[in-house]
């Protein structure tokens, strides 16, 4: 178990290394000059006066080589330093500090509230199989799976507040308040589709295995039947979706942020995308990237508890 | 006697027969064909479009703002009074143009690492299969929005410098930029799906009995891969195809959505939806006739997706 713990976390992090090379890389060649840019913002015309500009590239180090300056930043980011914003001059720490909570405790209650739903209709379905209930849950799951949130999102708006007449808040309250009703169905409904598919089908399998059927001639009732020998087994293919629905959450959140006006990461994403604000960018890629790798090495990790079976198999291969 | 030679002549007709097959079960499949009839839909549209559109997508009637669906403008007119029928109609024109693009893309370079991967094996298979990893775990639309904001003003400079160079008129339509950074970077984040079912396929079928049996009995390497290799694997390819074409259909909108990509004036049906979510208390119409129109398609692809899936897949039966 340690050894295969540690096995992840080796891969782990030239992975992260990598993600940060590649988008500094595409950044640094492409972006233009950071100089020029913030000077093209400035009153002023310090960007059309070439021996100004040097001057200044020369003191913040800005003329040195490719590699120096991304172990530099590396070195920064590790310390917890995302540097300035290019267009206000603001900590991007800061910045992003104030966003952070808005993005994470909405995307983690969307995945929760959609793992736990979603494990439960799925269930429901398979155990119910070929009856109208499970042809409503997967009838329901086929037509929300194609949906995306920045559709469902204003036609669900659209819907309540001028045919229902519903008065729907916007913006955000904290995540107990009402206001956040609304954008966590629209964020649920999406990825619900792989979660009850994935339970479903993972219900439907171990119902045809011996010990189930054992068990079941043993008179046990269902419920403990459910909870005590069908559950455990499912959770493990369930879990392994993690990873989808964590990529899915953060993606979702940019563009949900937009419709329903949450100040989180997606709105700093896209104001920093009109004003071209590199350093937020990089520092937002980042921190999405390590949520999700770090979410599947999570992952990877607990499958050995879920199913002790995956642990020795898992070492066989390494 | 008679009944067994009739039996293996049906088996035979069974096995010569694998589209005849598919073509049936699909068709069997009302929600598969429903799914079929949009995509190829859209599809006519897109091509036949300015031939069917009433009115041009640019024309602006100022006289004629913000009205609602009328015998003479079936979904209405938008801000400019441009007829938002023939908008939704070039919308599907700019979909249907980056959906194509983007799937062979990065099916191209999904084939050259997947079947690189897959046929040397070893060190190389071990790195592509980390890349693809490592693809797979940057949040697809932060890394577009960064490949976007970063290539953009180089490639935007180049042409800017061939003009003046040339005094050629294309290199004033910045159009075909946005296109092409929509194509690169949507198929940068697309192809490691596409390498990795390749890979699987060829892993899964390389080492099967009968390619091992044609291979010591002496068949040709190219009647391998043409009696074997490729009927074996085509299913799950073309599965994956179309499931391509529909991601990527919706992740053009996502992104003309939040601002990059395809820009206005060029209707996309992402920057419609974005247009629309400003007015939708008053003109209900301009949000959702752009939102409606792409959810209905992307309800069709999962369709269609999962009859294919039915359809062609047929190791998955019980």
């Amino acid at each position: 178990m340690g050894r295969y713990v540690l096995n992840r976390l080796l891969r782990w992090i030239p992975s992260v290394l990598f993600i940060l090379l590649i988008v500094y890389a595409l950044v640094f060649f492409g972006a233009g000059d950071p100089i020029k840019l913030i000077f093209l913002q400035a009153p002023g015309d310090v960007a059309y006066d070439p021996v100004r500009i040097e001057a200044i590239r020369e003191a913040s180090g800005l003329n040195r080589p490719f590699l120096v300056q991304f172990s530099d930043y590396v070195i920064h980011i590790l310390k917890g330093d995302f540097g300035n914003s290019l267009v206000s001059g603001r900590s991007v720490n800061e910045m992003i500090k104030a966003a952070v909570p808005v993005t994470f405790s909405l995307g983690l209650s969307a995945i929760a509230i959609i793992a736990v739903i979603g494990t439960i209709l799925g269930a429901i379905a398979a155990l119910n199989q070929n009856r109208w209930i499970d042809n409503l849950i997967v009838g329901f799951a086929q037509f929300t799976w194609g949906i995306p949130v920045f559709v469902a999102g204003p036609l669900i708006i659209v819907f309540l507040v001028l045919v229902l007449k519903m008065d729907v808040p916007f913006g955000w309250g904290g995540l107990f308040s009402p206001k956040v009703i609304v954008p966590l169905i629209v964020m649920g409904l999406n990825p619900m589709a792989i979660i009850i598919r994935q339970a479903r089908a993972g219900v439907l399998e171990v119902l045809s295995e011996d010990y189930i059927r054992t068990a079941r001639s043993k008179g046990l009732p269902t419920k403990t039947l459910v909870f005590r020998h069908i559950l455990r087994p499912v959770l493990t293919p369930v879990v392994s979706q993690t990873g989808l629905l964590v990529i899915g959450a953060l993606n979702n959140s940019i563009l949900i942020e937009k419709v329903f006006g949450l100040p989180g990461l997606g709105r700093l994403t896209e104001n920093a995308i009109t004003r071209s604000d590199y350093p937020i960018i990089l520092a937002i890629v980042l921190i999405f990237s390590f949520v999700v790798m770090t979410s599947n090495l999570l992952v990877d990790i607990s499958y050995p508890l879920l199913d002790p079976r995956a642990a020795s198999k898992k070492k066989g291969e390494d | 006697m008679e009944s067994e030679a009739k039996k293996t002549a049906v088996v035979e007709e069974k096995q010569y027969n694998l589209f005849k097959d598919a073509m049936k079960r699909l068709a069997a499949n009302k929600l598969a064909m429903v799914g079929l009839i949009v995509v190829s839909l859209v599809i006519l549209i897109a091509i036949i479009g300015p031939m069917i559109t009433p009115y041009d997508f640019l024309s602006q009637d100022l006289n004629y703002r913000n009205k609602a669906p009328s015998a003479q403008h079936w979904f209405g007119t938008d801000d400019l009074g441009r007829d938002v029928f023939s908008r939704v109609i070039y919308g599907a024109r700019t979909a249907v143009i980056v959906a194509i693009s983007v799937t062979v893309l990065s099916y191209l370079i999904g084939i050259v690492l997947g079947s690189l991967a897959g046929y040397l094996g070893g060190k190389v298979d071990a790195f592509v299969v980390w890349l693809i990893d490592v693809f797979m775990s940057i949040p697809s639309l932060l890394l577009v929005i960064v490949v976007n904001v970063s290539v953009k003003p180089v490639l935007v400079n180049w042409m800017d410098a061939k003009f003046l160079e040339t005094q050629n008129q294309f290199f004033r339509n910045t159009t075909w930029v946005d296109f092409a950074i929509v194509f690169g970077s949507l198929a940068f984040i697309k192809w490691p799906k596409a390498a990795r079912i390749i890979r699987g396929q060829i892993l899964s079928i390389k080492n099967k009995n009968y390619v091992v049996a044609a291979k010591a009995l002496g068949v040709p390497t190219s009647k391998i891969i043409r009696r074997y290799i490729i009927p074996n694997s085509i299913g799950p390819f073309i599965v994956s195809i179309s499931s391509t074409l529909g991601e990527a259909m919706v992740l053009e909108s996502s992104f003309s959505f939040l601002g990059v990509g395809v820009k206005p004036p060029i209707p996309s049906w992402g920057n419609m939806i974005s247009d629309g979510l400003r007015v939708w208390q008053v003109y209900p119409h301009i949000l959702a006739a752009p939102a409606l129109v792409l959810a209905i398609v992307t309800i069709s692809f999962s369709f269609l997706g999962d009859g294919l899936n039915d359809a062609l897949n047929p190791r998955q039966w019980k």
